[in-house]
């Protein structure tokens, strides 16, 4: 069998002076899983996941993503870790004075690919996401759904085998919620393993798919 | 990799952020126009002070027990002394000649007064190609040690304190250089910061989606060199068209017939700029440092 993708051993994370967001976490995810991360306000899923992409460190533990030691990585290292991992986020993070197309070519001019084919490729991603007749707008002209879609789109398209989404529904109606699953789905159907934070239970109550739950400083299966 | 991104990258952000950008390179612009008017000023009165050094030249007084058959050796041995343009021979009696010329009126005072009394002596005229005011000085002093020399004479107390001026001109220069440039790098480095500090929502995201630090970094740098570039040479520009119109005024006026006036050396113009550029591009550097932590 394949290693985890992504492994934790008793991760820790620790705010000064006396924030204890979550202690001993231990996970593993295989690639091609579809995970939903759960738990109430102020549990950690944002922490927890703001750690796999090396936004911070942890106070204790380790951490693995591709068999490879964060702890050993160095910051000039870490956009490369970053370049195999697509963030989502609920508020989009999207750059209000940039085309749709700019911010999602964005992701293709930090790994320096060809102007043409990183041409080729938003197209067709937007495209996919629904999207192909507004790749000329700015985020501001567009609905949170569409935005959204966006956001997804510049997280996806060079193509990481991570996605980390990180309540990407929070400020859809639902509707635009499940256009996001779908597309979500999608993705996980092409290969890429996701860990999909959520408090809407909506989203994972009728579903097939692993839950972890964070509470009280645990993880719970 | 990414040196046609960088580019482009700059481009689009120098379009987009105009107005501060504009606002940058104006900081430049001031603090080297103003180190270039004090510049411009020291090297024209350096030149002025050499011009008339030049002119007054030495006198160089003979022992009046030097024998006449003795001058065409000495002649030839000053003449050949470098810096040495042209030298003339004053004999006793054309200095006497001289003094009555002087004293016209009054000549009758030197009635029976021998021609001999006064010593014959060499007027020296300096090569003004190699002419510099230390020179004349070490030339006056290598002659004084010549036996059949007793006195030699220059604008030393003219050029003396010629000299302390133009050097305290000189450190003038240099200083309000280095404290313009200074004050340019820190004014430059504070708004780069600003900027910065503006688009730290944008550094936060290309980092999210993997951008190095050199990503990041390289059209902020590349517009720094461009502002460093285009600040200073806007600058030398005013100040040449400054200096050509002053020249105009120099070349009718009356008082200053016969000066010559010239623009800042070239070496001077072109490390004005390649400083200019160098304190731009480490400024941004600076600025940027703490925005590229994780
Ligand atoms: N940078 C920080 N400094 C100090 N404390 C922090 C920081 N980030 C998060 N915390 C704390 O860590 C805990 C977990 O926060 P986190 O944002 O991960 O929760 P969450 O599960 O994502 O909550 P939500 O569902 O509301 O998004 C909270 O108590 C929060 O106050
Ligand atoms: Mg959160």
């Amino acid at each position: 069998m394949e290693p985890p993708i992504i492994r934790m051993e008793g991760v820790s994370k620790r705010f000064p002076p006396d924030n204890q967001a979550f202690s001993d976490v231990n996970l593993e995810i295989e690639k091609g899983e579809f995970v939903f991360l759960t738990g109430p306000s102020g549990s950690g899923k944002s922490t927890l996941l703001r750690l796999m992409f090396c936004a911070q460190r942890p106070s204790s533990g380790n951490i693995w993503i591709e068999g490879v030691d964060l702890s050993t990585l160095t910051n000039s290292q870490v956009p490369y870790l970053r370049r195999k991992i697509g963030v989502i986020f609920q508020d989009f993070k999207l750059l209000p004075n940039h085309t749709v197309f700019d911010n999602v070519v964005l992701s293709l001019e930090v790994i320096g690919l060809k102007r043409e084919q990183a041409d080729r490729r938003v197209k067709q991603v937007l495209a996919g996401v629904g999207l192909g007749e507004k790749t000329r707008r700015y985020p501001p002209q567009l609905s949170g759904g569409e935005q959204q879609r966006v956001a997804i789109a510049r997280a996806v398209v060079n193509r990481p085998p991570i996605i980390l989404a990180d309540e990407p529904t929070g400020n859809l109606d639902r509707e635009r919620t499940d256009e996001v699953m779908v597309l979500m789905e999608e993705l996980n159907a092409r290969g890429a393993t996701i860990i999909f934070a959520t408090h809407n239970d909506r989203l994972y109550s009728n579903t097939h798919r692993r839950v972890i739950k964070l509470s009280k400083g645990k993880l719970e299966f | 990799m990414g040196i046609s991104i960088a580019f482009r990258r700059a481009f689009s952000d120098l379009r987009q952020h105009f107005a501060t950008q504009i606002m940058t390179t104006m900081v430049v612009t001031l603090s080297i126009l103003i180190l270039a008017f004090f510049a411009l000023l020291y090297f024209n009165l350096q030149h002025l002070v050499e011009r008339f050094g030049s002119e007054l030249g030495l006198v160089v007084f003979m022992d009046e027990n030097t024998p006449e058959e003795r001058i065409p050796e000495l002649y030839q041995k000053l003449a050949g002394l470098a810096g040495v343009e042209k030298a003339r021979y004053i004999s006793s009696e054309e200095a006497f000649a001289r003094l009555q010329t002087y004293l016209h009126d009054e000549k009758e005072v030197l009635e029976g007064v021998s021609p001999r009394l006064l010593p014959p002596s060499f007027e020296i005229q300096i090569n003004r190609a190699v002419f510099q005011l230390d020179r004349i000085r070490e030339l006056a002093d290598r002659l004084i040690k010549w036996p059949e020399v007793s006195k030699v004479q220059y604008g030393q107390e003219w050029i003396d304190r010629f000299e302390v001026f133009s050097k305290l001109l000189r450190d003038v220069v240099a200083v309000s250089g280095i404290l313009l440039l200074c004050t340019s790098a820190f004014v430059v480095a504070n708004t780069i910061k600003l900027t910065v500090y503006a688009r730290q929502e944008e550094l936060k995201i290309m980092r999210l989606v993997g951008a190095t630090n050199t990503f990041i970094q390289g059209p902020f740098l590349i517009q720094a060199v461009i502002q460093g570039l285009i600040g200073s040479c806007l600058a030398i520009a005013v100040v040449f068209v400054c200096f050509e119109y002053m020249k105009d005024l120099v070349a009718v006026s009356e008082l200053l017939r016969g000066v010559e006036v010239f623009f800042l050396p070239w070496p001077f113009v072109s490390s004005v700029i390649g400083s200019s550029v160098v304190l731009c591009f480490s400024g941004t550097a600076l600025a940027m440092r703490r925005f590229l932590r994780l």
